[in-house]
């Protein structure tokens, strides 16, 4: 039996590659990310283990945070223990290195690199020591404040030469230096497309960190001893109470590869997931072709119970037929994605994240993770028609067509209704604090059931959609209107990814634009003032502190404040164990300027009061607060980066609405830190009748000169502020257009079967006169009414799951329920190219039946 | 062994179509067929015409060639005055919508359409509107009219026969092609249907030629076309079912 099957196999040669499509799809992105993952984790590893090919030994401090977004920060290290460094036996240079915000002003007076969520703009030490991260390129290395250098790919990028005046903003303010040479980073011209302007050692201290201070050192050891004895050497002769703290070559050059890893993993793995998501709504395309093709294949599985195969070896036969399409699939899928890592790669490319890429890393891991998601998806989906193929009666050999029974619909929908309401309260659950597995087990109930009721439903909306078709189109509208009906298993099931992914779009939208009116609405209250100036670089760099108080005191602004973000450890003392090193979790702080805020942005300070917060004050958010137990008074610890403890005091509580962060603290805080912080935000409000324009133009002068910052109007501002969520649906229009690709992967699947197995109507049709572009346009109009099946319903679940969503949410702050109108709008647009798109090959294929084959069969 | 004479090729006006030199070969060299071998017959208008011929003996190839479904290796068919091997496909299928009607063994009638939809078909897909005159008159002539609304899968193989032919017929065609119409159906049904082509011959004054291989249908036409390796025959006029089995029988000696 089992060579039976393979040889039946081996005949429906065509069928195996078609179903072999949807497997190759869904595998092909799996394995083109873990590719794409793995070359560029090799390529960063071997990068850094060049670029620090002469290190032999790191100096760095002790004390350090760790970031809430991945990452750390780090205190700074003194230069003054350069000079022991250096004296150390067997060291031959030693050198300060800095990595901090510094961001270069092109010609046209527009920072290089881009606002917002691009590759960062660093400021560093270019220095003569051989153990430098730098190679000069072209001139010389900087020496004195006036002069610097820049990475080959930003001196390229901003048409700079030697001898070019060069404006820099960093912690210090804006300063103009003359740029004397270009430098590599290793072999590449500037890593992962950041940008790079590098100082001598004194200028790169004073200029970028605190005088006095750089990041870390970099040694070189002359090889008589291995590198933990040198490291070894270097500590001892450090003073304790520096906090330092000396690693090998081999550590540090390990750990930067894991921070790059941690970094690039956070995307890898979200695109591993958006594979999975794919490959589980290909797993639909699969099992929609399976349930075809065995019912395609009814007469012959019953003429093989009829002369004496068992329902099991019937079965058998077609799982041991998923299995082999399930293996062929994914090898194909696995080599597909080798190409779609490179298409991966120039997309990144193009978008300006330059990640170089040496040589492709074809890891066996990927190999066998891709072959086994593919075969059991592919076995899994075949298991259901396998099973249902075993129970064809022998008396079906002797029936004509292809039977597609939806079996009892009744007890469908009550079935169906059941799992979306049990869907639905899981929703609700999650929203009220349930844990996140509910949520998605709440999406995958409502999903489930709706599937299970589509066949039920299938028929009726397929022909209420397809009424106008029949009116405008004639004898072929009509036709594809009873032929998307037909079926009604096969409508649901070939329209099921497109309505996954218009129902999680349109819910998602739905919830987006509620929540983007809401903030609209939150912002527009709490900002009583006419401009701010942002920039899009929270946590690293920003406005310096320096350019929010020039503002302040410009003719014409009656208030400007500034609002940063830096991150502290926060330690309640009553907490066990209370040792401030147990963690170096970091919490994210806002910083403020308790006195210019007041009447010009509003905290939504509900207990206490802000002209309390002094240098030790903090404000908390009050579910926050009333999660650990805190009240106005509380006593906290406070450590900053560079290991300061702060003894601080609750002094007020806020709603958290229109702050950014849970906690609120003074900028006076970190006054005396070795770390600068900068303002992410700063509010202007202007005196009264001063002329608004005259008032921009002043405000705009500033920060041209400082190079940095995008002045927006308050309408401006709080329109950028609710456009911050579209950030999250572009991740879900990413989600769409994927299941858009295997949705017409999938229509062009069903339709191609469908044509072949109607191939003696189509004959009969041209015989007594249906022209090709008639039988085109039957082919096309039931593509588009399958795939307007999809949205309609999708839309439709995705509107009531988008309100179920914000009237849950409503009860805990006050949003809003929004109906998506444009969106919903686009979606049927899309799903009408869609079906018309999908259906382009299969019209073809469907004008190529041979009329008298086609009537001779009998 | 008796040999009957092979009659005149009508003149153009009398014929409903015709065939001239017709050859179709299937495969080349050693493979090669010649399912069609140099035939010329043609097909009185307003007459019952029956072909008939042991398998192979081209009698569905003929029929397919002459009715426009297939294209001749060399050769020329024509329906009325037009020469098929002058149209392209476009041109081919509306000749077939509005020249010629057919009613094929099985599977004659599209499942998701109901039964009156099925009969206006060519005319829909012509876009045209039809003699409702005529067509009422055909549906009242199968005795259908209870039935209209109903779908293929709703009537009997007999029903379904008839509903094919009023198909043929509502379009008022050049000329119907019936290939082995009662093949399928019981003795009893099968003779309800080719009464029902004989009225539309002898009452509406319409053409049909019939592919067949039982005696006791051809008997029902004016005349009989024998077929036999790609070639005519023989013919027969006025023809009852003993002198037909009597033919073949004497074909086989």
């Amino acid at each position: 039996m089992l060579l039976l099957a393979l040889k039946m196999t081996w005949a429906r040669k065509g069928r195996l590659v078609l179903t072999s499509l949807a497997i190759i799809l869904g595998t092909g992105f799996l394995s083109g990310t873990f590719v794409f993952r793995d070359t560029i984790n090799q390529t960063f590893d071997r990068l850094f283990s060049d670029v620090f090919r002469d290190v032999d030994a790191y100096v760095r401090s002790t004390s350090f945070i760790e970031l809430n977004f991945g990452g750390e920060q780090r205190a700074g290290t003194p230069i003054s223990a350069l000079e022991t460094v250096r004296n150390v036996e067997g060291v031959v240079s030693a050198t300060g290195d800095i990595q901090a915000f510094a961001r270069v002003i092109g010609k046209d007076g527009k920072p290089l690199g881009s606002e917002g969520n691009g590759p960062p703009t660093f400021g560093g030490v270019a220095s003569s020591e051989s153990a430098g991260l730098w190679s000069v390129v072209e001139g010389r290395l900087p020496n004195g404040s006036r002069e610097l250098m820049l990475d080959q790919a930003t001196a390229v990028k901003g048409g700079f030469v030697i001898g070019d005046n060069v404006r820099v903003v960093a912690a210090r303010g804006p300063r103009e230096f003359t740029l004397v040479g270009v430098a590599s980073y290793g072999d590449i011209s500037s890593p992962g497309g950041a940008t790079f302007a590098l100082f001598d050692q004194q200028t790169a201290s004073e200029f970028l960190l605190e005088p006095g201070f750089v990041d870390a050192f970099l040694v070189e050891g002359d090889d008589s001893v291995s590198d933990e004895i040198l490291a070894e050497r270097i500590d001892a002769a450090l003073a304790d109470n520096l906090k330092l703290e000396t690693l090998t070559g081999a550590e540090i050059t390990a750990e930067v590869q894991g921070q790059i890893k941690d970094v690039l993993n956070i995307f890898s793995t979200f695109l591993i997931i958006f594979s999975y998501i794919a490959l589980g709504i290909g797993s639909f395309v699969i099992y929609n072709v399976f349930s075809i093709t065995a019912a395609q294949r009814q007469r012959e599985n019953a003429l093989l119970r009829a002369i004496g195969a068992s329902r099991r070896q019937v079965s058998r036969s077609l799982l041991v037929e998923g299995a082999l399409m399930g293996i062929l699939g994914s090898l194909l899928g696995f080599a597909v994605g080798i190409g779609l890592s490179q298409v991966l790669n120039a997309l990144l490319k193009a978008t300006g994240f330059e990640v170089p890429t040496a040589g492709l890393a074809v890891k066996s891991g990927s190999f066998v993770n891709t072959l086994v998601a593919g075969i059991s998806v592919t076995v899994l989906a075949a298991w259901l028609p396998a099973r249902r193929a075993g129970r064809v009666p022998p008396l079906a050999a002797l029936r004509d067509t292809a039977l597609d029974t939806a079996g009892n619909l009744r007890r469908r929908v009550v079935i169906g209704l059941a799992l979306v309401a049990v869907g639905f309260a899981g929703l609700v659950a999650a929203i009220n604090d349930a844990p996140i597995q509910v949520l998605g087990l709440g999406v995958l109930g409502v999903f489930a059931g709706i599937l299970v009721i589509g066949p039920a439903i299938a028929r009726p909306i397929a022909l209420t959609l397809g009424r106008p078709v029949a009116a405008l189109r004639g004898v072929s509208g009509m036709m594809a209107r009873q032929n998307s009906a037909r079926n009604p298993k096969r409508t649901s099931r070939t329209a099921a990814p497109v309505l996954l992914g218009v129902a999680l779009v349109t819910a998602f939208t739905a919830l987006a634009v509620s929540i983007r009116s809401e903030i609209r609405d939150t912002f527009g209250a709490a900002f009583s003032g006419d401009f701010a100036l942002t920039v899009d670089s929270q946590g690293f760099g920003g406005i310096p502190l320096s350019v929010t108080d020039q503002i302040g005191s410009l003719a014409g602004v009656e208030q400007a404040t500034g609002v940063g973000f830096t991150t502290v450890r926060i330690i309640d003392p009553n907490d066990t164990p209370a040792d401030p090193t147990a963690t170096a979790r970091g919490n994210f702080v806002q910083t403020i300027n308790p006195a210019t805020i007041g009447g010009l942005f509003d905290l939504g300070v509900t207990e206490g009061d802000l002209s309390a917060l002094g240098r030790d004050g903090l404000i908390v958010e009050n579910k926050r607060a009333a999660e650990r137990g805190w009240k106005v008074g509380t006593k906290l610890q406070l450590v900053r980066i560079d290991g300061a403890v702060i003894d601080a005091r609750i002094r007020g509580l806020m709603s958290g609405d229109t702050s950014f962060a849970n906690f609120v603290a003074s900028r006076e805080m970190f006054a005396d830190a070795p770390t600068p912080i900068f303002d992410s935000f700063v509010y202007i409000k202007a005196k009264e009748g001063a002329p608004l324009d005259e008032v921009r133009s002043r405000i705009a002068a500033i920060s041209s000169d400082a190079g940095i910052g995008a002045l927006q109007s308050k309408e401006e501002f709080i329109d950028d502020q609710a456009a911050q969520i579209n950030q999250v649906l572009g991740l879900i229009y990413g989600l769409l257009g994927l299941s858009i690709i295997i949705a017409i992967v999938g229509i062009v699947i069903t339709l191609l079967l469908s044509v072949f197995e109607r191939r003696r109507e189509i004959g009969l049709l041209r015989a007594v006169g249906m022209t090709r572009a008639q039988v085109r346009s039957t082919v096309r109009w039931e593509s588009v009414i399958t795939s307007l099946f999809g949205a309609v319903t999708g839309v439709a679940l995705g509107i009531v799951m988008g309100f179920v969503v914000v009237a849950a949410l409503a009860d805990q702050g006050d949003i809003a329920f929004q109906l998506p109108v444009t969106g919903t709008i686009w979606i049927v647009v899309i799903s009408f190219v869609l079906g018309v798109v999908a259906a382009i090959y299969p019209a073809w294929r469907a004008t190529k039946v041979n009329v008298v084959e086609a009537i001779s069969t009998t | 062994m008796t040999k009957l004479p092979v009659t005149e090729i009508p003149s153009r006006s009398t014929s409903a179509a015709r065939a001239t030199s017709a050859t179709k070969i299937y495969g080349t060299g050693d493979s090669e067929v010649r399912a069609l071998d140099g035939i010329d017959v043609a097909f009185e208008r307003g007459k019952f015409t029956a072909i008939m011929g042991p398998s192979g003996s081209g009698k569905s190839t003929l029929m397919h060639c002459v009715a426009g479904l297939d294209s001749l290796t060399s050769g020329a068919v024509y329906i009325g005055d037009t020469d098929l091997s002058k149209l392209n496909d476009k041109a081919l299928t509306q000749l077939r919508r509005d020249k010629v009607g057919f009613v094929f063994q099985a599977f004659n009638l599209i499942p998701t359409l109901t039964a009156y939809e099925n009969i206006v078909l060519p005319l829909t897909l012509g876009k045209q509107k039809g003699d409702q005159a005529w067509i009422d008159l055909v549906i009242d002539t199968i005795n259908l009219r209870d039935r209209l609304e109903h779908r293929p899968s709703e009537l009997s193989g007999g029903q379904q026969q008839r509903v094919a032919i009023a198909r043929a017929l509502a379009s008022r065609p050049e000329i119907i092609f019936a290939d082995e119409p009662t093949g399928n159906l019981d003795s009893k049904t099968g003779t309800e249907v080719l009464q029902f082509m004989r009225r539309a011959v002898s009452d509406l004054g319409q053409t049909i030629v019939m592919v067949t291989h039982e005696a006791t249908a051809a008997s029902y036409a004016d005349r009989i076309v024998f077929l036999a390796d790609g070639k005519v025959a023989g013919e027969m006029f006025s023809p009852t079912a003993q002198k037909v089995l009597d033919y073949l029988k004497n074909l086989g000696d």
